[in-house]
């Protein structure tokens, strides 16, 4: 494919090609998406363009004095159980609750595909400055669409879902699956109810596809320190069968999600340079409203994530614990390695929300 | 049951099996020592029309299994043609109901009894009718309104007549063509439902099993069973009102978003099926009404079924590798599940795989799992030589696109994925 006439603009197809690679990546007998170069290096899919052209959106962004936002890593809470935790669970035999973590961890990664149905509304309509070579104009022109199957793979090739099963299987060889595991994800995932409208003023469909972009991004921001976890415990191999392969496929799935961190937060930053129109026919600062959305979601996962781990783990623990020599022993082990974690009291955030 | 009237009832199923293979056999033999061509599918097509329009006069004559089993067809997309599947449908809403005077004894009978000890009031009219029993309102004395389902008088003999004609009936058939459709497994699961919904008893275990799933969750309204006054073929249920879920108008009315309805039906239909593996197996809008204020009831549990441990998770695989366009999962998923191929490997499945994620024109299939595309499902496994179809998958599978039906009744879309919490924006 010749390369693209201009940096700023893409065909959905030049965003969803990739480079060639020598050996494609097979993953616990699973064909996966990316591959190998020459060197042995892991390449992700789909990024022959996708990596340059967020790069020259950002520079745009940046060269028109406007700020691309960060979230500051401070606001991310530490996995439950921690790595010493869940690996002294394995050391003594007791493995439902880490097969059953690292399951839900690869169908919430499948999830992401969902970003492909949000049906943006007409930007160019909604936004008093123009979009014209922006992340933002090519949301549904390739970036959702490649965001969709590198979470849960497309075609013959398998995504991150089955690429976290890989790492899975091969670490813990094979493990039977909890048959609590879809109970525990709805359980957790749907309490909260529906969502009231922060911005009515915007509509509900813009809100709603914002919203949706802001929460992923978060999600994937949080992930983080989900890949460390999952690449420090399936690596070592005291607990691991497979630490190479099983560690090096979750470091393929950290390379792989980089990029869709850089065009969620360079789109999201698109909209907060920008002015809103709203629904009334008067205007709204895109600032106000990113920011508004992004502390939202910040101050709810930042309060509950880490506690949802929590209970979501003690809630089958005791039981699972009796498979090990001394179950009391051990549950007042893995209390001792817990190690307290205080949010941050900001998320940085909220002075737009204040305007 | 008389001795005559089986012998009638026999009869006539004989009589009508005898016609029906004649009437595909005959002709097929004719055209092969002629020399002609096959029939065209236009000819196939006006002979299952009239087949199936005989077939369901028959069954709404005898009543009993013959209804069951047209009922039965009518969910097998994957074995029997379309003009079956569309016409046998109307056994759903066609059952005549029998008199009070019948109703009542059976009653009686059963909690040994008269009707007045028991109830202060009962409707001599039924507000529904089906196969196997119908459903009147009445009143404990206590003040209560209930509904009370009665099973109709001698239809186990006359299920058990009916499953022995048609156990003969298909050995016969099976016996003389050279290629016969497996039915005899379709009429081992119609005696096994049958087994259950002639079981008030289960049916009450069943309501009260999901009732205990959804009891901090006030989204679902299940009817309590009134077990002092229930057995095995008389249940007495707390009565509960509300809005048919196909009313759209209605529910708008009440001032209820009718997305928000749909999604929350589907929610409990994920929760019970790929979560709990324990379902009411037949949502039809007869069975599933609104509160005014938004609660989903759900009611009928005589057909509620236990899925194998690890059948919800393969089917979230399946479904979810299918709306993910996802080929080589999707294979996976349909070895996971217990489909098998005739040839025993794969090929089989991948090729269905394809033609199922082809489908989309949009590019997305939004979470949803539509009777459009089970139809192509089922009609895809016809086509191919899928030797073995697990009878659990085409139960859900029915229930999928029951529930996709409903959605799209109320304008909206049976999205699974975000029932499971995917969708959090």
């Amino acid at each position: 494919m010749s390369a693209t006439a201009s940096p700023l603009h893409y065909s959905e197809e030049e965003l969803l090609s990739s480079g060639s690679f020598r050996e494609p990546l097979f993953a616990n007998g699973v064909r996966c998406h990316g591959g190998f170069d020459d060197e042995g290096r892991y390449c992700s899919p789909r990024v022959l363009f996708r990596n340059p052209a967020i790069n020259a959106w950002q520079d745009r962004l940046r060269q028109g004095g406007d700020t691309l936002f960060e979230i500051s890593p401070d606001l991310i809470p530490p996995v439950h159980p921690n790595v010493a935790q869940a690996k002294l669970l394995l050391q003594n035999g007791v493995r439902e609750p880490i097969v059953r973590a690292l399951t839900i961890i690869s169908i919430v990664e499948g999830f992401g595909a969902m970003i492909r149905d949000v049906k943006v509304p007409d930007l160019e309509s909604l936004l008093v400055e123009p979009i014209h070579g922006t992340a933002l104009a090519h949301l549904q022109r390739g970036l959702f669409e490649a965001h969709a199957r590198d979470e849960s793979g497309y075609r013959d090739e398998g995504g991150h879902k089955q690429m976290w099963e890989a790492a899975r299987d091969a670490a813990l060889e094979n493990p039977k699956i909890p048959g609590d595991v879809l109970m525990r994800l709805m359980g957790r995932r749907d309490q909260r109810g529906r969502r009231k409208p922060l911005f009515p003023e915007i509509g509900e469909d813009l809100e709603r596809s914002l919203g949706f972009m802001a929460n992923v991004l978060v999600v994937e921001v949080m992930a983080a320190e989900t890949f460390q976890w999952g690449i420090d415990l399936l690596s070592d191999p005291e607990i691991s069968a497979a630490p190479e392969e099983a560690g090096g496929m979750v470091e393929n799935i950290r390379a792989d999600e980089k990029p869709h961190v850089e065009y969620l937060r360079t789109a999201l930053s698109e909209v907060a340079a920008r002015t809103i129109r709203t629904v009334d026919g008067k205007q709204i600062s895109g600032k106000v409203v990113i920011d508004g959305l992004l502390h939202g979601i910040l101050s709810e996962v930042i309060k509950n994530r880490r506690s949802d781990q929590r209970d979501d783990l003690r809630e089958g623990l005791e039981k699972a614990v009796q498979v090990a020599a001394h179950p009391q022993r051990l549950l007042e082990d893995f209390d001792s390695l817990e190690f307290d974690w205080t949010p941050p009291s900001q998320t940085g955030f909220e002075a737009s929300e204040a305007a | 049951m008389k001795v005559a009237t089986r012998i009638r009832r026999s009869a006539r199923v004989g009589r009508t099996a005898v016609q029906l293979w004649l009437r595909y056999k005959a002709p097929a033999v004719g055209r092969r020592l002629s020399g002609r061509e096959p029939a065209s599918a236009a000819i196939m097509n006006r002979r299952h029309e009239r087949t199936a329009d005989q077939i369901l006069k028959l069954a709404l004559s005898m009543r009993g299994v013959m209804i069951k089993m047209c009922q039965a067809v009518a969910t097998r997309a994957d074995m029997f043609p379309p003009e079956f599947i569309e016409k046998l449908k109307q056994c759903h809403d066609a059952v005549p109901f029998q008199p009070f005077e019948v109703v009542r004894a059976v009653v009686e009978r059963e909690l040994g009894k008269p009707l007045d000890a028991v109830f202060s009031e009962f409707e001599e009219q039924p507000i529904a009718a089906a196969s196997l029993a119908q459903v009147h309102a009445a009143k404990l004395h206590d003040g209560r309104e209930v509904a009370v389902k009665v099973q109709y008088p001698d239809i186990e003999d006359i299920i058990r007549t009916d499953l022995n004609n048609m156990q003969r009936v298909c050995r016969i058939y099976e016996f003389f063509d050279p290629q016969p459709l497996e039915l005899m497994p379709l009429l081992k699961e119609l005696t096994t439902h049958l087994s259950y919904e002639l079981d008030f008893e289960r049916e009450a275990d069943c309501s009260e099993r999901v009732l205990e799933l959804f009891s901090d969750d006030d989204r679902v309204k299940i009817p309590e069973v009134y077990r002092e006054w229930s057995t095995k073929r008389v249940l007495v249920m707390e009565k509960i009102s509300g809005i048919k879920i196909t009313e759209r108008a209605a529910i708008e009315a009440a001032g209820l978003d009718p997305a928000d309805v749909v999604q929350d039906l589907m929610y409990i239909y994920v929760r019970m099926i790929l979560a709990a593996g324990f379902f009411q197996a037949d949502p039809h809008p007869g069975n599933l009404f609104v509160t005014p204020e938004g609660q989903v009831i759900v009611i009928d549990f005589g057909l509620s079924k236990e899925l194998p441990e690890g059948f919800g998770l393969g089917l979230f695989e399946l479904m979810f590798s299918l709306m993910t366009f996802n080929e080589s999962a999707m294979v996976r998923a349909f070895g996971e599940l217990g489909f098998r191929s005739k040839s025993g490997d794969d090929d089989t499945f991948l090729a269905i795989a394809r033609r199922m994620v082809s489908r989309s024109d949009s590019g997305s299939f939004e979470g949803e799992f539509t009777e459009e595309m089970t139809d192509e499902l089922f009609a895809a496994i016809r086509e191919d030589p899928v030797a073995e179809v697990p009878s659990d998958f085409v139960l859900v599978a029915r229930v999928f696109s029951f529930l996709s039906g409903i959605a799209h009744t109320l304008g909206s879309r049976a999205n699974v994925l975000r029932a499971m919490g995917a969708s959090t924006g």
